[in-house]
């Protein structure tokens, strides 16, 4: 399959005033292969976040290079092809659900008859038909991550960067919008790049998992998952499912010891 | 507490202080301090009497002037110290000059430059409101969460568009405060610039102090009191009209 997005020895540090610049993600090797679901899990505070700010060019990288079906990506801002979902949803608190999901529409000069067209499909598909006019204030949180996920979804991005996007809902929440996410990515025909610090999430969501080490971030193993789509609750239950789960774990426990 | 008991404790504490205001003011006499139930009648005659309004008006158009100067480069500039470090550097220290500075420290000097009329009074009431109007925007700028201007970044919104889409938008809640602050001190900075050289409102205030009742300078100084609490009262309410996810915003910090 044809490599999609590529990352390659990717370095960042962060200077600490008169302390050792602390190493957060060090030589860095990836590649995300087109249309795939590819999940990448580590433990809390390992530079998970770190990384896909590098990928999405908020911030830049010490050294390495980013590629983008080919092309030298490494030091554009945002864009790209690229749609990043935040951790913390970070909607404009002053917008509207539909004037949030047109954001991006705004910044790329789509005319705004086309505007509402688009943001409306997309608020319809992650299922916020009706809460159009509300403000964030007025959304649950789920909600509120649902607008998040449609404001990325319609730039029409290439590639999906999704920071823990399920971290801070309930679980009850999370499992529905799990298996949203998978009918939306299976719809949308999308390569997905999903950070998460949760096992069973990884392995239910993705088609391969990329375990990375405790700070400095670096890919220490990458696990193809096997389970057929679409995927249903069921095979949580699984034997392979749970010893994949035992696996991923004792790689993560070993990371963490040395 | 419900807001129905927070009512009541309100009038209660207005009640109490009206009571031993008419106490005070008995034991006093009104020629030091009014009574209340002489000051109505007083208010009831001078509404009608035309002065009293007429001269508000006039001082109030003027100190509007001042004030949207303010407001017009205060917001803008503030907004822009709290963003661009070498702004910051360069006006930050003037612009703390004047929210330190008196108005009535600069009354003489401005007397001489513009004289008593019209400039006189929108250059008190500027300056004395321009700093709180800035500073403010200044704080708010400073404080927006850095993650949402992440977002901005990562649909590659331009600078400009970053400004005028997210920068100020989530500046809007401290705009509104420093408005309200600013406003307060413009009121007082120009009552008192107007006692100096006996114009407006606070001259007519400045010479009924000679009379020998006080109901007249206290019906004045209510009336006073009225307008800032309304004003108040009012950029609060055109906050919560243009956006209506303000009041969350303030309470959510
Ligand atoms: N701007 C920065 N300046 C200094 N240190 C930073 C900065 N950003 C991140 N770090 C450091 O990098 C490390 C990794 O942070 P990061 O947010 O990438 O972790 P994470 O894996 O996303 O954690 P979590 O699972 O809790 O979201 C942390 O130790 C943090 O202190
Ligand atoms: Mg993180």
């Amino acid at each position: 399959m044809a490599t999609k997005l590529s990352l390659n020895n990717l370095h960042k540090s962060f200077g600490r005033g008169k302390a050792n610049p602390i190493e957060v993600v060090q030589d860095f090797s990836l590649d995300i292969r087109d249309l795939e679901f590819l999940a990448v899990i580590g433990p809390s505070g390992c530079g998970k976040s770190t990384l896909l700010r590098l990928i999405d060019g908020l911030i830049p990288a010490d050294s390495g290079s980013i590629l983008m079906d080919g092309r030298d990506i490494s030091n554009k801002v945002g864009g790209e092809g690229r749609g990043m979902v935040f951790q913390s949803f970070d909607l404009f608190p002053w917008r509207t659900t539909q004037a949030n999901v047109e954001f991006g529409l705004e910044t790329n000069g789509v005319p705004k008859s086309e505007r509402t067209g688009i943001a409306k499909h997309y608020i319809d598909l992650v299922g916020l038909t009706g809460f159009e006019h509300s403000y964030p204030h007025e959304l649950s949180g789920g909600m509120q991550q649902r607008a998040g996920f449609a404001r990325a979804l319609a730039i029409k991005p290439e590639i999906l960067l999704m920071d823990e996007p399920f971290g801070a809902l309930d679980v009850q929440t999370r499992d529905i919008l799990q298996n949203e996410l998978l009918d939306i990515w299976q719809k949308e025909k999308k390569t997905v790049l999903f950070v998460t610090h949760s096992i069973e999430e990884a392995i239910y969501l993705a088609d391969r998992i990329a375990v990375i080490t405790p700070r400095p971030a670096r890919v220490d193993r990458i696990i193809d998952v096997p389970f057929e789509r679409p995927r249903t609750e069921d095979i949580k239950s699984r034997p392979e499912f749970l010893e994949m789960r035992q696996e991923i774990w004792s790689i993560l426990k070993e990371g963490i010891k040395v | 507490m419900t807001k129905s008991h927070i009512l009541f404790l309100n009038v209660t504490g207005i009640v109490m202080f009206l009571l031993l205001w008419e106490v005070g003011g008995r034991i006093a006499g009104e020629n030091l301090l009014a009574a209340p139930s002489i000051v109505v009648f007083e208010y009831i005659r001078l509404l009608f009497a035309g002065d009293m309004l007429r001269e508000l008006v006039g001082s109030l158009r003027q100190m509007f002037v001042g004030f949207g100067l303010a407001c017009a480069i205060g917001m803008p500039m503030g907004a822009l110290m709290g963003r661009i470090r070498l702004v910051d550097a360069l006006v930050h220290p003037w612009v703390s000059m004047v929210v330190v500075t008196s108005a009535a420290a600069l009354a003489p000097i401005f007397i001489l430059m513009f004289g008593t009329g019209f400039e006189f009074r929108v250059a008190i009431v500027f300056v004395s409101s321009f700093g709180y109007v800035t500073l403010t925007a200044y704080h708010g700028a400073r404080g927006i969460d850095p993650k949402i201007i992440d977002v901005a970044r990562s649909y590659s919104t331009g600078p400009v568009e970053t400004y005028r889409k997210v920068i100020l938008p989530a500046l809007f809640p401290y705009l509104i405060t420093g408005a309200r602050l600013g406003l307060v001190h413009a009121t007082r900075a120009m009552v008192m610039a107007e006692m100096f050289v006996l114009v407006g409102y606070g001259g007519l205030i400045f010479q009924t102090g000679q009379d020998l009742s006080t109901a007249p300078l206290i019906s004045y100084l209510v009336t006073l009191m009225f307008v800032s609490v309304g004003a108040n009262m009012g950029l609060g309410w055109i906050g919560r009209q243009l956006a209506p996810w303000y009041d969350s915003k303030m309470s959510a910090g």
